[in-house]
C-alpha cells in the first residue's frame, strides 16, 4: 500500500501550478463549463489548447510518435487533477478528442487515419477539434437502436439521418460519428460502426440547441446524402459497438480527477467565501460543508483507485460507473449548497458577466443551472447504476 | 501510488479470516450475547496464539512488530466477522496509548501481559454527559499523599465487567486531565453491566474513593487530554475499519439475498428499484474502503491527519448505518428478524458509532480545520 505520488508526478504539479500563474488571468475561475458557447471564451480556450499542446501536456499519455510524451496515467491524472482545479480551459479539444477519438484511434484505426487525426489533435490547432455524435432522438439511453444510416456504395458510405445533443458541434472540425451499418443485425449492437466524418463536407446541417440558462453548448446535426470515404470507418464494418464500450473506460477513467480537481476548487472557493461573510460561523452552514469535504476525499481516493487498476493492465468495468454516479451526486450538493451560501445573489443571471452584484464570477448559478446536464452526458445516473448493479455486483440485467 | 497489500498483509487477512469463520459462527456470536462475560476466555487465548494482541507491539514487549496498517485490516476481517471479545478496547484503546505514552517501566510491566492475552484492559472515558469533549469530563482525581483519590462515574465503558485494568480520564485540575491506570480490583469500584440492545457488554463504572498510585499516570499530570486526542486522531481509524468490514459483509448478504429471492418470477435483484439501492451502497463501501486505508497509511507512514481521521469516522457512521438499513429493506420482512445474522450488525451500529466520537462531533471537528485552512488557489 503507498498513497503518494512519486517524484516525477509532484514536479508536473508544480510546473503545471507555474503555467497557470503566468497564463491565467488574476483571480480567474474555471470557464470549463461552457467553453464552446461564446466566441470570446472559445477563442481563450483554443488559445489555451495550443500553450498546452507546446507544454506536451495536452495529449501527455499519448505515444510520442503521435505527439504525446508516453506519461503515465498517474502523471496524467495529476495533470488533470491540477488542469480543472485551476480552470484551465482548452484541455479536451472539443468532446472527446482527447479522451477518447485519439484513444480509440489508437486502438482500433488504420495507419493512415492515426497519421492524420493523432497529431492534429495533438497540435491544439482548431483542425484538431471534435465533436460526438452517438444519441439520437429516439435513442438516448438504448443507445444501440440508433437509426442514422450508413450504406456502402462503391469507395463510400452515404449517411443519412440524425444526431442530437451534440456538443460543440458548431466548433468542431471533425465528428467521430456512430451509425447503424446493419439494421437487421439480430441484436441491434452488432450493426454499429464509427466514421470520421468532415464537418466541412456537404451534407450536414448544424442546428443549436440552447440550454435553458441559454448557453449554447449543444445542438442537432443532420445528415442528408453525406458522402464519406470507405477509408473513413474506423475499425471494422459492425463491430463499433465493442470498439465504443472499449473506449469507454479510457474516457471516464481520465475523468476521474478532472472531476476531483474541478469540485475541489469550488469547495474551496465557498470556504473561503463564507468565511469571509461569516457565514461559516453558522453550524448549519460549515457542517454541510464540512460533508461535501468528505465526499471530496472519498471521491479522490475511489478514482485513484479507478487508475490504480488501469496502471496494472485492467481494464475497468463498473469503476468509471461508479465514479460518474458519485460525481454527479457531488455536483448536485455542491450546486445546491453554493447557491443556498449565495442565497438571493443565486437569482443573477450566470451570463451577464458585467453584474457588479455578480458573486464567485456567477460560477454557482452556473453549476447550480448546469449540473442537470452533466447528469445526463456521457450516461445518466440511473444508466451508470445499471453497470455498477450488473457488473459491480454481477446482479442479473435490470433492464 | 499503489493500492496493493503485501504478502505479509494477505496472510494476515487470509489467516483471519479463515479463523473466526470457524472459532467464531454465528451461533457463538448469539450464544456470547447472553453469556455473563460477552467473551469466550478459551477464544481469546487462541488469539493470543495467533498474535493478534500483540500484533503491533514491538518484539521487546512480547509483541510482532508490524505496522498499524497491519492492524487495521485485522480489524476489518473482526468487524466482518462480528468478534465479541474486548481486543478493540484492550489492544487499541489501552496498548496503543501506554506504547506512546507509557514510561518504559509501565510498558515492561503491562504490554507483555496484553500481547500474551493475559490481561484485559479498557478505556474509562466518557461520561453521563455521553460527550467525547474535554468538558465531559467531570470524574476528579483528588491529590492525597502519594496517591490520587477518584470520584465519579464513567458511563458506556465496553467490557470493564471483565477487564483486570482500566485507563481512566480523570480531571485533575480546574482545566488539567490526567489518565490514570486502575485495577479494576480497587476498593471502591463498582460496576453494572448498562441494558444495551447489542448486549455489548458496555458498562457503567462508579469510583467511589478509589485510591490510585501516583505513579499509575500515564503519559503527564494535567495533559491526558493529548492521549484522548491521540484515541481521536489515530486510534479511531481502528473502529472505521471494524465497520468497514461489517459494512462489507451486510453488502454481500444483501446482494446474494437479491440474486436468490424470487418474486414475480425474477431474483428481486433484477429490478432497478432494488439493484440501484445496492448500487448505492456498494458505491459507498468501496469509498469507505479506501478512505480507511488512506487514513491507516497516513498514520503507519507517520503522517496522521486530524482532518482525515474524522473524515473517516464521519463517513464510516454514515456508511455502516445506510448498509444495515438498506440491507435490511432490500431482505423485507425477514431483514426484520432476529434469525437473520444481519440484525446482529444493524444492532451493533450505535456502539460503533458512538465510540471516539458520532457523525456530528467529527463534522464539527472537520470544520474546524476546514476554517484555518490555506486553499491551494490562495496559497500559490
Amino acid at each position: 500500500m503507498d498513497f503518494k505520488f512519486g517524484e516525477k508526478e509532484e514536479k508536473l504539479r508544480k510546473e503545471i501550478r507555474e503555467f497557470t500563474k503566468k497564463e491565467l488571468p488574476p483571480g480567474w475561475l474555471s470557464s470549463m463549463l461552457e467553453e464552446e458557447s461564446d466566441d470570446k471564451d472559445w477563442a481563450f480556450a483554443m488559445s489555451m489548447s495550443k500553450k498546452l499542446a507546446e507544454k506536451g501536456w495536452l495529449t501527455m499519455s499519448w505515444p510520442e510518435e503521435y505527439g504525446g510524451k508516453g506519461a503515465s496515467l498517474w502523471e496524467q491524472l495529476v495533470y488533470s487533477e491540477e488542469a480543472s482545479y485551476w480552470g484551465i480551459p482548452g484541455v479536451t479539444m472539443g468532446i472527446g478528442g482527447v479522451d477518447w477519438v485519439g484513444p480509440s484511434l489508437m486502438m482500433f484505426g488504420s495507419e493512415e487515419q492515426k497519421n492524420k487525426y493523432l497529431p492534429l489533435i495533438a497540435s491544439g490547432e482548431p483542425d484538431g477539434i471534435w465533436c460526438t455524435a452517438y444519441s439520437e432522438p429516439n435513442a438516448g439511453s438504448d443507445f444501440a437502436k440508433i437509426r442514422t444510416r450508413a450504406v456502402r456504395e462503391g469507395d463510400e458510405y452515404v449517411i443519412n439521418g440524425q444526431k442530437i445533443w451534440t456538443s460543440a458541434a458548431h466548433r468542431a472540425r471533425w465528428c467521430w460519428l456512430a451509425v447503424k451499418t446493419d439494421p437487421d443485425a439480430a441484436k441491434p449492437h452488432n450493426g454499429i460502426s464509427v466514421f470520421v466524418v468532415d464537418m466541412k463536407s456537404k451534407g450536414i446541417t448544424v442546428r443549436p440547441l440552447m440550454n435553458y440558462v441559454g448557453l449554447h453548448i449543444f445542438n442537432e446535426v443532420f445528415f442528408d446524402d453525406l458522402r464519406v470515404p470507405a477509408a473513413n470507418l474506423v475499425g471494422k464494418e459492425n463491430n463499433g459497438w465493442y470498439q465504443l464500450m472499449h473506449s469507454l473506460g479510457y474516457e471516464r477513467g481520465s475523468i476521474a480527477g478532472r472531476c476531483y480537481g474541478y469540485n475541489k476548487r469550488i469547495l474551496d472557493e465557498l470556504i473561503v467565501y463564507t468565511r469571509g461573510n461569516g457565514l461559516f460561523r453558522e453550524r448549519e452552514i460549515r457542517h454541510k460543508l464540512a460533508d461535501i469535504a468528505v465526499e471530496l476525499e472519498t471521491q479522490k481516493v475511489l478514482g485513484y483507485e479507478t487508475i490504480w487498476k488501469m496502471s496494472k493492465g485492467d481494464s475497468p468495468v463498473y469503476e468509471p460507473s461508479r465514479d460518474k454516479v458519485f460525481n454527479d451526486h457531488i455536483l448536485e450538493r455542491l450546486a445546491m449548497l453554493g447557491t443556498e451560501i449565495l442565497g438571493g445573489y443565486s437569482q443573477i443571471d450566470p451570463l451577464s458577466r458585467n453584474c457588479k452584484w455578480t458573486k464567485l464570477n456567477g460560477h454557482m448559478e452556473k453549476l447550480f443551472w448546469l449540473f442537470l446536464g452533466f447528469a445526463f452526458a456521457a450516461g445518466t445516473d440511473e444508466v451508470e447504476l445499471n453497470i455498477v448493479g450488473q457488473f459491480g455486483l454481477k446482479l442479473p440485467k435490470s433492464y | 501510488m499503489d493500492f496493493d497489500f503485501s504478502e505479509d498483509q494477505v496472510m494476515i487477512i487470509d489467516s483471519a479470516r479463515k479463523f473466526l469463520e470457524k472459532e467464531c459462527p454465528k451461533d457463538k456470536v448469539r450464544e456470547l450475547k447472553e453469556d455473563e462475560k460477552g467473551y469466550d476466555p478459551e477464544l481469546w487465548s487462541r488469539m493470543a496464539e495467533m498474535g493478534w494482541m500483540g500484533l503491533i507491539l514491538p518484539e521487546e514487549y512480547e509483541g510482532t512488530g508490524m505496522d498499524f496498517f497491519d492492524l487495521t485490516i485485522l480489524m476489518e476481517e473482526m468487524g466482518r466477522n462480528i468478534l465479541p471479545a474486548p481486543f478493540f478496547d484492550t489492544v487499541a484503546l489501552c496498548s496503543l496509548p501506554i506504547l506512546e505514552y507509557g514510561t518504559s517501566e509501565q510498558k515492561k510491566r503491562f504490554l507483555p501481559k496484553i500481547a500474551c492475552g493475559e490481561e484485559i484492559w479498557t478505556l474509562a472515558l466518557t461520561e453521563p454527559s455521553a460527550s467525547y469533549e474535554p468538558s465531559g469530563v467531570e470524574l476528579r482525581a483528588t491529590s492525597l499523599q502519594e496517591d490520587y483519590v477518584l470520584e465519579g462515574t464513567k458511563l458506556f465503558v465496553p467490557y470493564a465487567n471483565v477487564a483486570d485494568r482500566l485507563l481512566v480520564v480523570a480531571r485533575t485540575s480546574q482545566e488539567g486531565i490526567t489518565v490514570l491506570i486502575v485495577d479494576s480490583g480497587s476498593q471502591g469500584i463498582r460496576t453494572e453491566v448498562i441494558p444495551t440492545t447489542a448486549h455489548d457488554k458496555q458498562c457503567e463504572v462508579v469510583f467511589d474513593k478509589v485510591r490510585v498510585p501516583k505513579d499509575n499516570v500515564l503519559g503527564e499530570v494535567g495533559k491526558g487530554w493529548e492521549i484522548v486526542e491521540f484515541l481521536l486522531q489515530r486510534v479511531s481509524v481502528l473502529k472505521c475499519a471494524e465497520m468497514l468490514g461489517g459494512a462489507q459483509f451486510v453488502l454481500e448478504m444483501a446482494n446474494s439475498y437479491a440474486k436468490e429471492r424470487v418474486q414475480f418470477d425474477k431474483p428481486i435483484g433484477s429490478f432497478q428499484a432494488i439493484q440501484h439501492k445496492l448500487a448505492e451502497v456498494f458505491i459507498n463501501v468501496e469509498g469507505l474502503r479506501r478512505l480507511v486505508y488512506e487514513a491507516a497509511w497516513n498514520i503507519s507512514t507517520g503522517s496522521p491527519s486530524r482532518l482525515l481521521t474524522s473524515m473517516v469516522k464521519a463517513k464510516a457512521n454514515e456508511v455502516y448505518q445506510q448498509t444495515c438499513i438498506q440491507g435490511v429493506k432490500v431482505h423485507g420482512a425477514i431483514g426484520f428478524t432476529e434469525e437473520l445474522d444481519l440484525s446482529l450488525y444493524f444492532l451493533r451500529t450505535k456502539a460503533s458509532e458512538f465510540m471516539l466520537g458520532d457523525t456530528g462531533f467529527h463534522r464539527e471537528r472537520i470544520a474546524v480545520e476546514l476554517e484555518d485552512y490555506q486553499p491551494l488557489f490562495m496559497s500559490v
